[in-house]
């Protein structure tokens, strides 16, 4: 059975909406054991493809368990997608194309676009259900400002 | 003890001079012109790895104290900087931060330089001859650059001391890194943030901060060993701290793995951990099996642009390339550990600093130059003292 359009949507969403609200745990319930992310970005200055993130489940799981104990930004992060092309990548599977932009609002509820990219999601039917085992979080902007303690 | 009132709040602290700065030095726009003027326009900058100008036609663009530089290795294999201004209209040439050219030619009426900054083309030219204006003299603005250590430094002031004389000895923890690595850059980011550049120099600066990060309280902070922790000073307000004392257990934070030896860089082992800064915005910093260079540029009194280069063996197989990203990510990438949190610090400085809100910086730490003495910010506000003329701790007042 291939995957729909509305599901591969629902799973990009909510998996956004789980890292906005910091809800790490069900964020990671949308991955398979397998899961890796990945955030990509190419230097123009030095010409080369750069990794500036890369946890499989387990690493992110334990990146999550510390992040209260950092010194973090104050405010939120809001991710706004468009799911793109949805493509068939076997029988149940599919690689979902979709832009992005990551908004920061500061307490006083300043907006300010900190990130624009793609999510390059490979997704999967598993028996809990469609399933991320794979992102790449694409990145346009190369300047992050201040950075950030999350994935994007 | 009883908190304080307005005047109170207001008096300068009970300390020497040099042990405490004053809040407009973050913030007044008139110290920050005399910066760039008095500091910015004299010292030498870091501007790339020579890697990064490798070939013949090689260059980089930059930024520096509010004027664009263009880096590149001429014909010759000679490595110049010019203003990156045309001599006609005052356009910008070289538009792309990296690649590789033969000659330099301005898009807007196709005045053309060499890479030695001559002018070499100007069309339709004889309707200056009136003028007796001619492309002899209307080369580009050469800029002092000399390469040490692989390293390409600038200075904008014609009449600079030799860099190694800027430099002197302060570079001596890695000099033998950069020469026995054949080293390439293999991750490049930048930040902008919204900070005084010494709010951010500070953080770089400040020992005593390291318990604000995680990852050190769990990696790095030995207290049995902290007095065997030396900070070193050096003429011209450079400083470097590394040695016996200095070193991590990267395993001791969870999800991250021991590093080994075997893939340290030459001349350092695993768990070494040393840092350089040369007056006022350039550092090397190394973990082991990472080298980073950081260089940043004031953009205004409340803006600062910071850039990072990690370093790495030109000969790493893609194993040792996805080890080496992996060890430079933990600290040091924007979803890093720790970079973020000093970017952070910066910032809620500015927040007080800023608007006039927060008054003084207390830099009075003493513990015999070990430790998480504050002697690396003292040095630092000498050197901005000798330069600008005035102590830090009355930014308002010349001498």
């Amino acid at each position: 059975m291939s995957v729909s359009r509305d599901d591969a949507a629902n799973l990009v969403s909510r998996a956004c909406t789980y890292l906005d609200e910091e809800k790490w745990s069900a964020f990671l319930g949308l991955c398979d054991p397998s899961f890796c992310y990945r955030v990509t970005v190419r230097s123009p200055e030095i010409k080369r493809e750069m990794v500036w993130f890369k946890e499989d489940y387990t690493g992110l799981e334990a990146m999550f368990s510390v992040i209260p104990e950092h010194l973090r930004r104050i405010g939120t992060l809001f991710r706004h997608t468009a799911i793109g092309s949805v493509e068939a990548a076997g029988e149940d599977s599919a690689i979902i194309r979709s832009t992005f932009q990551c908004i920061h609002t500061d307490l006083e509820g300043r907006s300010r676009m900190m990130a624009a990219g793609r999510y390059i999601d490979d997704v999967g039917s598993t028996e809990q259900g469609l399933r991320l085992f794979n992102r790449e979080t694409r990145l346009e902007t190369r300047d992050l400002g201040v950075g950030s303690h999350v994935p994007i | 003890m009883p908190s304080r009132n307005a005047k109170s709040w207001a008096a300068a602290p009970a300390l020497p001079p040099t042990h405490y700065t004053q809040g407009d030095i973050y913030r007044d726009e008139a110290v920050f012109e005399e910066e760039q003027a008095r500091i910015f326009e004299k010292i030498w900058r870091l501007a790339c790895h020579e890697s990064e100008v490798a070939q013949p036609g090689d260059f980089r663009t930059l930024e520096f104290a509010g004027k664009p530089l263009v880096v590149v290795r001429g014909l010759d294999n000679v490595v110049r900087t010019f203003l990156n201004i045309c001599s006609h209209r005052g356009a910008r040439i070289v538009h792309e931060p990296a690649g590789n050219m033969k000659s330099m030619s301005c898009f807007f009426h196709l005045w053309r330089y060499d890479l030695t900054g001559a002018c070499t083309a100007i069309p339709r030219s004889e309707a200056y001859e009136t003028q007796r204006l001619d492309k002899s003299g209307l080369g580009l603005r050469e800029v002092k650059t000399e390469v040490r250590n692989k390293l390409v430094w600038v200075n904008l002031d014609d009449d600079c001391v030799p860099l190694a004389e800027y430099i002197g000895d302060a570079l001596e923890a890695f000099e033998h890194v950069l020469e026995e690595n054949d080293l390439e850059v293999f991750t490049y980011q930048q930040a902008t943030i919204d900070a005084n550049w010494k709010e951010w120099q500070e953080t770089n600066l400040d020992l005593y901060h390291e318990y604000m990060h995680v990852a050190l309280r769990k990696t790095q902070i030995d207290p049995s060993a902290m007095n065997k922790r030396e900070l070193r000073v050096y003429p011209n307000g450079h400083i470097r701290g590394g040695g016996s004392g200095y070193s991590a257990n990267y395993e001791s934070y969870d999800g991250w793995e021991k590093r080994e030896d075997s893939k340290a860089l030459r001349g350092l082992t695993a768990s070494d951990f040393r840092f350089t800064h040369i007056f006022p915005c350039s550092s090397m910093n190394a973990r082991g099996t990472v080298l980073r260079i950081s260089t940043f540029t004031p953009l205004n009194a409340h803006q600062t642009r910071i850039e990072w280069r990690g370093m790495s063996p030109k000969s790493d197989s893609p194993e040792d390339w996805e080890m080496r990203t992996e060890h430079y990510n933990q600290y040091w990438g924007p979803f890093g550990r720790n970079v973020p949190e000093d970017l952070v610090a910066a910032e809620l400085c500015e927040w007080n600093f800023g608007p006039g809100a927060a008054r003084y910086q207390i830099i009075a730490r003493e513990e015999g130059m070990r430790g998480q003495d504050d002697g690396f910010l003292r040095a630092f506000y000498q050197q901005w003292s000798t330069m600008m003329g005035r102590l830090a701790s009355q930014p308002m007042k010349s001498q």
